[in-house]
């Protein structure tokens, strides 16, 4: 069994995120990535698949730079191999572009699956697989929470997570792109050592091709959310803060 | 329908509406009045009896009915909508930022040369333009965008336009037909749609929650959140990313995939509000947040906030609730 990892490199958002000059993109200088933390969950999704059937695991890395350190900690999660695919800057985002060059640098992979997160952090267009299922003329189904397949491929059997916990059982025909919205466990963490021993031995396979230059949705306009209705802050040390809080909850009968 | 309408796709479970299909209906009316053209809405279904008579802000409702479509199938959906889309041919196409919605969106796009706008919260039709606002990077900003021309899907996200103006007091004529295409050869089956487990607790009756988020920063700081749950008579609750770490279960979710709340007191500790959370608390009485991020978008939707530490402030917040109610 083979499976692909689409793994992207997005801003964090827990950082401060500086508008650009054009007032429609993120300052590139200013930002600090992160994996996309679906991804992440795709890739401990993959793994688990190999722990079970002994799958073939590749990571495809997307984006800067950064991509490359993510494809270490792949490799030394148990990935087999690491994919750079270089993204510049301005075309990340828009996933019409990113699933028309994945589908070029992946149609001919020979895989049984190709995972990626349900969405990104920074995606304006619709989800990533369901565009990429759609060029390659695989079925998509995302949102969700476990994957799994006999060793030998045919059909995966997938469960879906709908509004209120419920959830859908599905057989996929392979090969077939699938939407992780959660890993049956949580992502495994893996020690620092091991990522900096995997990088003095990774052999990155860097796809450089062109770009499709299609676009999904043009961004006239970035900006923070309206200020109106904004929390009204508690100024002071834990002590008075505290004093501020219990004070509201007994104004209101809740002590 | 003339070209140039606007189109709802409908969610349903188990023949049981979803709140954002009257949602969509409702920011559909409001373009279509605005631009005088029609709104249609389309239910995909195997029983078309749970919603031939339901009062529609419709102009029209179209059911597809087929044994297929009695459980949700991207892929059989993905046919008969790209089928019937064609045919109807409209401007706008308005579908749930929800599983089913997300499954569509990008099948649709391909198949219709459709562009596709994500996260919608607000959309716009201003002489021949669809404007749209939509929420990046979980929700700290707003992107505008605009099309020019061809037909647009917008994914609208729950809570952006209030599900009472999708329903008015007569049905709207109701078409049923079956599926335009034949569907055979599917390479996704429908097996089950299986029920969540029993909580040990209904998150949706009890007066006060207290959010864990990731800021809580690890399962052994939950300890801490249980005790002033407890001591204030109410629940701990948290975010998805809390329960994928498995710091707490999978009942104790609030928001999209979780309970939908609406407590005299929510406290969010740690919580940075991603639209996906506040869906799902954003109609508490009383929300009160603690996150080091004065940017975070918790802060649009609590009345209180603050930007300690929650580390810092939960043992200083635990004795002095102890304190005022040991004197009461």
């Amino acid at each position: 069994m083979k499976v692909a990892v689409i793994i992207r490199q997005v801003p964090d958002v827990v950082e401060e995120l500086v508008i650009a000059e054009d007032g429609r993109s993120l300052s590139e200088d200013d930002v600090m990535y992160i994996t996309n933390e679906l991804d992440d969950h795709a890739l401990e999704q993959a793994l688990i698949l190999k722990g079970r059937h002994g799958a073939h695991v590749a990571a495809y890395g997307i984006g800067g730079s950064e991509a490359r350190d993510a494809l270490a900690t792949s490799v030394a999660k148990g990935a087999e191999e690491a994919v750079y695919v270089p993204l510049e800057f301005k075309d990340r985002g828009d996933n019409h572009k990113l699933a028309m060059h994945l589908a070029s640098l992946l149609r001919d992979g020979g895989f049984d699956l190709i995972l990626s997160g349900m969405q990104a952090a920074d995606q304006v267009d619709g989800s990533l697989g369901g565009l990429l299922a759609s060029h390659l003329s695989m079925p998509y189904v995302g949102g969700l929470v476990g994957v799994d397949m006999p060793p030998g491929g045919g059909k995966a059997t997938v469960k879906k997570e709908y509004p209120g916990g419920r959830i859908g059982v599905m057989d996929v025909t392979s090969p077939a792109v699938l939407g992780i919205q959660s890993s049956e466990q949580p992502p495994r963490y893996v020690p620092v050592s091991k990522v900096m021993q995997a990088k003095k031995t990774l052999q990155v396979k860097e796809l450089k091709t062109p770009v499709p230059g299609v676009a999904g949705v043009h961004i006239t306009q970035l900006q923070k959310p309206e200020a109106g209705a904004r929390a009204k802050m508690l100024e002071g040390d834990e002590a008075k803060v505290a004093a501020g809080i219990a004070g509201l909850l007994k104004e209101r009968g809740l002590l | 329908m003339s070209p140039g309408g606007i189109v709802v796709v409908a969610e349903h479970l188990r023949g049981e509406l979803a709140d954002i299909t009257l949602e969509m209906l409702a920011c559909g009316r409001e373009l279509a009045d605005a631009s005088g053209s029609g709104l249609i809405c389309v239910v995909l279904t195997s029983d078309p009896g749970p919603f031939k008579a339901l009062p529609f802000a419709s102009n029209k409702t179209i059911i597809v009915k087929d044994p297929i479509l009695g459980a949700f199938n991207p892929e059989a959906y993905t046919k008969v909508l790209s089928h019937l889309l064609k045919d109807l041919s409209p401007r706008l196409v308005l579908m749930g930022s929800t599983s089913i919605g997300m499954d569509l969106a990008g099948s649709l796009s391909v198949a219709l040369g459709a562009t596709t706008v994500g996260n919608c919260t607000r959309i716009e039709l201003e002489g021949g333009k669809v404007l749209v606002t939509s929420k990046l990077y979980g929700g700290k900003l707003t992107a505008r965008s605009e099309v020019e021309q061809g037909m647009v899907l917008c994914v609208l996200m729950s809570g952006s336009y209030p599900k009472e103006g999708g329903t008015k007091n007569v049905v709207p004529e109701v078409e049923i037909r079956d599926s335009p295409v034949p569907l055979t050869g599917l390479r996704i089956q429908f097996r089950e749609l299986v029920e969540p487990d029993a909580a040990d607790v209904d998150l949706t009756k009890v007066p006060v929650l207290v959010g864990a988020g990731r800021g809580v920063q690890g399962a052994d700081n939950v300890k801490a959140l249980t005790e002033l749950a407890e001591l204030l008579g109410g629940a701990v609750c948290a975010t998805r990313p809390v329960v994928d770490q498995g710091w707490l279960p999978r009942t104790r979710q609030v928001g999209r995939s979780g309970a939908i709340v609406k407590p005299r007191l929510y406290l969010a500790l740690g919580i940075s509000g991603a639209p996906e959370h506040v869906e799902g608390m954003k109609d508490s009485e009383l929300i009160i947040a603690v996150n080091t991020d004065p940017d975070a978008p918790i802060f649009d939707v609590a009345q209180y906030g603050t930007t300690l530490d929650v580390q810092d402030l939960i043992p200083a917040l635990t004795e002095k609730v102890k304190e005022l109610k040991g004197g009461a």
